[in-house]
């Protein structure tokens, strides 16, 4: 019989023991140091939000602001014209967050809901009919690769100039949809619906179709068993979706840049427009935006944690 | 009134020729199983009468009304799934009410209803329960509670023992049908399960490539197997079959095969001699006996308790099972002498599989 080894249990429990522990620590290390790499940026902004002017830029970096103030969020926050106090010269003809706010609150919120509701009911034809063939759902993830600029300016041409001259001249009124709200949520609920179909795919397709085949022969119509049935199963999976377009809404940035001015703003084109002729970025108030328009998706981030080991711990569904 | 009626049943899906052609009459009250391997046509047939499923062509008349036409839910039949299909997120309760709910009943009577459904199936315990929070035989009570309550005069069921481990399925054998006793309803059952069909049905349709290859009571089905496929089909262990020719001399007609010279009965109809034909004889009408004919070695010997298989080589390497009683002493590598009861033989056409006797 061939010798196994010359370790007693022991120390074979002793070496192994070693060896998990050593790979652990190494583990931690590498993940360590990927976390402050992407958390370093975020950090930089959020102490940036707290400087004055002075601090922006110096060298050497000042690690925590030598004299931390409001001011950058008082600025951003202010309901009034800035009083004296406030006003550096900088900013003088300055903007206020609330505008941006309320704009890509609006904006967001309602071209989320118009894709989450059409691309739930789109989901469920693809599923369940197999609209489009076999390939569509890979297709419509294709169609969501091509980059935004390529779009942006055949956007544009179609927003500002072809859509009102046609409209104008077929109906004798402008259809304007640069630089309005209806273009901007058309515009965002359709490069998002392909993400809310993609999603709201892999949650229908977990519902049993059996499930809907004995709804129906108890006599539920189509609308009832979808109503009844389909969406209070996916109910969590649309959540998930929402708050993920959303967030992707929210964080848009080029389409928003193409598509308005000076009329509709949301919070990433703002963010840009803080700069002054005389000082250009205004770095301290620019971070407190940035702080601020991060701070919900933090928040959303964290629900979608949640809901998203909801929503795929989903198949518990008997099958 | 809840006769059904099948006639000229055609489903495609595509090249696919799903059912080809059916013709069937299933009688009022009756426990009428459709058995075949999967992807014989037995549940597409159901599809087509639950309404689930559209036929290419034919018809399906339930009592006097052809419901090709209706929606499911207009049909007056209940349906029991495969996966029980119980909606996970309603309570057992409301999975019970649903179809009432749908049909807009007063409250007061769902309430009455559902809970008469329950006590029939001794679940009311769990009506307040989710389907997630039942086992697997109580599932299947909801199932059945959810079907019953809106009295159909059909019921459909598609394998819904499948999901049960082997014990409990024996058990639901038996109470689906006392069901079925009690509500005298029409029962049509889909499985590919011949025990089930053989125990519950009083009387089988057996399916393949979308054809219906025999129709009759479970008896007359395991006696007198119309087709080849048939006989296969039922019967544990499955029926021998030997390939040879008839022969016929002075004494009669008689099968000649590698190792087996046996005598036919005499009921065979003329004009088989010299053809090439299927024996087919289930493993108890093997008879092993010190002074018969043919001679076999064992292979190996599998007690069931009551009785014992023995797998045995004859001729030129070709195997039989023969079930022996559990006192035998025969092991791997014993000599046995065996001859078949020649009223027992099912002799098949080797090419078509029709039967010949």
């Amino acid at each position: 019989m061939a010798v196994l080894s010359t370790l007693t249990p022991e120390q074979a429990t002793a070496r192994r023991a070693r060896r998990e522990g050593r790979r652990r620590i190494l583990r931690h290390m590498a993940l360590l140091a990927w976390t402050g790499f992407i958390v370093f940026p975020v950090y930089w902004m959020v102490m940036t939000s707290f400087k004055d002017s002075g601090e922006w830029v110096t060298w050497p970096p000042n690690w925590f602001p030598r004299d931390p103030t409001l001011l950058n969020y008082s600025q951003i926050f202010a309901f009034a014209h800035l009083d004296a106090s406030q006003a550096r010269q900088a900013t003088e003809q300055s903007f206020t967050i609330w505008k941006g706010l309320g704009d890509a609150v609006l904006v967001c919120t309602t071209a989320s809901f118009a894709a989450l509701l059409l691309g739930t009911f789109l989901a469920y034809s693809i599923s369940r009919f197999n609209v489009g063939g076999k390939y569509f759902r890979h297709t419509i993830l294709t169609i969501r690769m091509i980059p935004p600029i390529v779009i942006a300016i055949s956007i544009l041409m179609y927003y500002a100039i072809i859509i009102p001259y046609v409209t104008s001249a077929l109906f004798g009124f402008r259809l304007k949809l640069f630089d309005t709200y209806i273009g901007l949520i058309l515009i965002y609920t359709v490069t998002t619906l392909p993400f809310v179909i993609w999603m709201m795919l892999t949650f229908i397709d977990e519902v049993p179709y059996t499930l809907e085949h004995a709804a129906r022969m108890m006599g539920a119509g189509r609308m009832t068993v979808i109503w009844k049935i389909v969406l209070p199963l996916v109910a969590s999976g649309m959540v998930v979706t929402f708050l993920f377009v959303f967030i992707l809404n929210w964080a848009e940035f080029l389409l928003a840049l193409t598509l308005t001015h000076p009329e509709v703003t949301t919070l990433t084109v703002l963010l840009n427009k803080f700069q002054s002729a005389s000082e250009g970025r205004l770095y301290g108030p620019q971070a407190a935006i940035g702080t601020m328009i991060t701070i919900p998706v933090v928040i959303l981030g964290m629900l979608i944690q949640n809901h998203l080991v909801k929503g795929f711990s989903f198949g518990t569904i008997r099958k | 009134m809840a006769r059904i009626q099948i006639k000229d049943l055609v489903k495609t899906f595509g090249a696919y020729n799903a059912v080809s052609g059916i013709n069937m009459e299933i009688k009022d009250g009756e426990f009428m199983i459709m058995v075949g391997p999967s992807g014989c046509g037995k549940t597409t047939t159901l599809n087509m009468i639950s309404g689930l499923e559209t036929p290419t062509s034919g018809h399906i008349i339930i009592g006097n009304t052809v419901v090709n036409d209706l929606e499911p839910g207009e049909r007056g039949l209940g349906m029991v799934f495969q996966d029980l299909a119980l909606f996970p997120h309603m309570t057992v309760y409301e999975n019970i009410a649903f179809g009432l709910r749908i049909k807009k009943e007063p409250r007061a009577e769902i309430d009455r209803r559902v809970t008469a459904a329950a006590e029939a199936l001794h679940i009311k315990s769990l009506l307040p329960k989710l389907p997630r929070q039942c086992s697997g035989g109580e599932s299947q009570r909801v199932a059945l509670a959810r079907t019953i309550v809106t009295n159909p005069a059909v019921f459909l069921m598609d394998e819904p023992l499948s999901s049960l481990d082997a014990k409990l399925r024996v058990d639901m054998r038996t109470e689906l049908k006392r069901l079925h006793e009690r509500l005298k309803a029409t029962f049509v059952y889909v499985t590919h399960d011949q025990a089930e069909a053989m125990t519950m049905a009083d009387s089988i349709v057996v399916m393949s490539k979308g054809k219906i290859e025999q129709l009759g009571t479970p008896l007359a089905i395991y006696n007198a197997p119309a087709t080849q496929f048939v006989a296969g089909f039922f019967g544990t262990p499955t029926m021998n079959f030997l390939e040879g020719i008839v022969e016929a001399n002075g004494r009669g007609r008689r099968f000649k095969a590698p190792g087996i010279d046996q005598p036919l009965p005499d009921s065979l109809p003329t004009g088989i001699a010299g053809k090439k034909i299927t024996l087919g004889v289930r493993s108890e009408h093997v008879l092993v006996d010190a002074s018969a004919p043919h001679a076999g070695t064992v292979l190996i010997t599998e007690p069931l308790g009551d009785t014992t298989l023995v797998h045995f080589e004859y001729g030129q390497g070709k195997t039989l099972v023969a079930k022996v009683p559990p006192t035998t002493t025969l092991g791997p590598g014993a000599m046995l002498n065996f001859h078949f009861a020649p009223q027992a033989c099912h002799l098949f056409d080797a090419a078509g599989g029709a039967r010949l006797n």
